[in-house]
């Protein structure tokens, strides 16, 4: 789970790092009445979880409380629900740190440049040289001498500070489970401040029963299906074309939606209803209409979740629910015979070819198309 | 011979008497695994399907001598302890089952692993299976399917899906290919044994004679097999399909990854990767068939 830049900047402060002055306004707060004790000129930033804000607009400087006024009422059509005013810092320097999980080795690991300001993966592409990097064994913790050097690299003169500052965000990092905890850009100013000028804080989801400090609200998600669909705990990800995915194993969800790609044809939604939720046909199929999509294309392949059980459910849900759409079904694997009849006896043509089941449900979007110009 | 387990390989269930645990143990023993005894903690005395239970991984090894294999059906939050209690009693061999391992724990783990020369397969893996002979974890369902669904034969699989691991097998049967091994290597970002490790495996397995492998987008396990198929620690034929390609550029599937490989992990990039070193890189999993029997030389 992300946090918010609010959040993450609560996190860190309680560990001790600093953070510009800022006031945090929530949907109900008026802005005209909202007190600026550091005035103008004022950061605006929409507190949402996409990343490249800048360039989305999302994160203005104003110079009066109209232009304040205009850029919140923008964010609020743009159904941004918390913004952060912030005092901007004059800072001589931006730097960048980070600290992940290396993969490869289990290690934690201190990503770190003199460059800050970019996006880290785009300072990879263009001055890899540009980039420290530095993995520890996280049973011994990170040695205070290590995020030192690191400063140091970082800056001459204020290599202590920094190197405090990456100490405090490995203590955030191992206190929340974190996956990456990120500064980008960490300012240094000309008075010999080292402030943190964003903040990104991801959680890792498997711990979620251990970190219940933030839990993800409706706020998180941008759309009412995905929230849903994440309540429930069926993978769900929006997409704007016509095809509703209602596939089972993230792997075959993954294949079916690439050959759709491939095939010229285009997805609405992506949902996995495999593994554990391979009885919630139903709900599954109450989220893929809530798109605006033309098909619903359901493929499984099943070993312990049997297609028996799949056919069923997606039959009871088309009783209950009487899709307003035409579905294309591919259902297979242990006792698919048993499957096949289910779906005949419902009036259903079952197809037993992941490829020939894209095809159909492509060609049934295009059939109405058609329709629609005559 | 095929790799990592054999109908010689003595097997633990850790977590057996749970419901998972039960179903699962009866169907690795009916296809013929040999399951030694299982664990759990505070159910010591206890029988699941005629095999012994033990409070502790210590105990069954007292009884039982040597066991190569762990299976882990415990709940995620508990993983991290049954490992490093198996590892500590020297087996060398993990296979874990459950998803949801916080990734913190799946990192000490494979500091463990490391410490005491074991590896460990997973998390969120469906199984390895060995046709004909022995699987672990729970792939195939019941023991009737897998032993239909999976034939012996020279392709060995390696996948970071579960469902595309039996559905591939599914397909080369009906070609007329068999396995040597069917790997799941486990879907997380953090796994014990990553491609290429198992596709090092396989080179050296005299069974095995072509290496498939069903890669993703994100991290770098893709490329590392590029790198053995240049440098020749690989030298069998690789036929490679990688799930993600219609992913639009810009979807962070593996954020971590992403940074410290600086772009690499896409689609393209993965595939230029495996064709530079001469694997076969097929765009669709049904065309996976046809492009391993052209190279076998077995005409459909």
């Amino acid at each position: 789970m992300k946090l918010f830049e609010y959040q993450g900047k609560e996190l860190f402060k309680e560990k001790g790092i600093r953070v510009p002055q800022s006031v945090l306004l929530d949907e109900a707060d008026s802005i005209e009445k909202s007190e600026l004790p550091f005035g103008f000129p004022c950061l605006v930033k929409a507190q949402v979880l996409q990343g490249g804000r800048g360039k989305a607009g999302l994160v203005k400087m104003v110079q009066t409380r109209e232009e304040l006024l205009g850029t919140a009422e923008n964010y609020r059509n743009r159904k941004v629900s918390k913004i952060l005013l912030e005092e901007p810092v004059p800072y001589t320097k931006e730097l960048y740190l980070s600290i992940t999980v290396d993969p490869l080795n289990g290690k934690a690991m201190v990503i770190a440049s003199a460059e800050g300001g970019m996006e880290i993966e785009e300072l990879a592409k263009v001055r890899p040289q540009a980039i420290l990097k530095e993995s520890f064994d996280s049973r011994f913790g990170l040695y205070p001498f290590l995020a030192r050097d690191i400063g140091f690299r970082l800056d001459n003169e204020q290599g202590k500070k920094i190197a405090s500052v990456i100490l405090s965000m490995y203590e955030v990092f191992t206190s929340m489970d974190a996956e990456l905890v990120e500064i980008n850009p960490l300012f240094i100013t000309g008075t010999g401040d080292v402030i943190a000028g964003d903040a990104k804080v991801s959680i890792d989801d498997n711990a979620a029963f251990r970190q219940t400090r933030y839990t993800p609200g409706r706020e998180y998600y941008d759309s009412e299906a995905e929230y849903e669909a994440a309540e429930e705990g069926i993978p769900y990800l929006q997409f704007d074309g016509d095809i509703s995915l209602m596939c089972a194993g993230a792997g075959l969800t993954t294949t079916v939606f690439d050959l759709i790609n491939y095939e010229g044809g285009s997805v609405a939604n992506y949902l996995e209803f495999g593994g554990p939720n391979y009885r919630k046909a139903q709900r599954a199929m109450e989220l893929c209409l809530k798109n605006e999509s033309k098909v619903i294309l359901i493929v499984t392949f099943g070993t312990i979740a049997r297609a028996d059980v799949m056919a069923e459910g997606v039959v009871n849900a088309i009783n209950t629910l009487h899709p307003d759409r035409p579905i294309v079904v591919c259902i297979r694997g242990t006792n698919e015979e048993e499957a096949e009849k289910i779906l005949k006896n419902a009036g259903l043509e079952p197809l037993f070819d992941t490829e020939k089941a894209v095809k159909k449900a492509i060609e049934l979007c295009r059939r109405e198309d058609h329709e629609h110009i005559h | 011979m095929g790799i990592l387990i054999d109908t010689s390989s003595t097997v633990l269930v850790q977590g057996i008497t749970g419901r998972e645990g039960r179903a699962r143990t009866r169907l690795m023993k009916e296809f013929g695994t040999n399951i030694v005894a299982g664990v759990t903690p505070g159910k010591g005395g206890e029988t699941v399907e005629g095999l012994p239970v033990y409070n502790s991984v210590a105990a069954a090894v007292k009884n039982h001598g040597q066991i190569d294999v762990s299976v882990l059906f415990v709940p995620a939050p508990l993983v991290k302890t049954a490992a490093l209690e198996a590892f500590s009693e020297g087996i060398k061999l993990i296979h874990i089952v459950p998803d949801r391992v916080p990734l913190y724990d799946a990192m000490a783990m494979l500091r463990s692993a490391r410490k005491y020369g074991a590896s460990f397969i997973g998390p969120n893996s469906l199984g390895v299976l060995n046709p004909g002979r022995a699987l672990i974890g729970m792939i195939g369902g019941n023991a009737r399917s897998a032993s239909q669904w999976f034939e012996k034969g020279p392709v060995g699989i390696t996948s970071r899906s579960g469902g595309l691991t039996t559905s591939t097998a599914y397909y080369l049967n009906r070609a007329g290919i068999g396995q040597s091994t069917i790997v799941h290597v486990g879907g997380d970002s953090l796994i014990g044994m990553p491609h290429p490790d198992i596709v090092k495996l396989f080179e050296k397995d005299d069974e095995t004679e072509l290496v498939v492998m069903l890669g993703e987008i994100g991290g770098n396990q893709e490329e590392r097999v590029a790198e053995c198929l240049m440098n020749g620690e690989v030298t069998k034929p690789v036929v490679a399909y990688i799930g993600g390609r219609g992913a639009k550029k810009g979807t962070r599937f593996s954020h971590a990854g992403a940074i410290i490989e600086g772009g690499k992990g896409t689609y393209q990039g993965k595939v230029d990767a495996l064709r530079d070193a001469g694997a076969v890189v097929v765009d669709d999993i049904m065309k996976i068939p046809d492009a391993v029997a052209a190279i076998l030389g077995k005409g459909k």
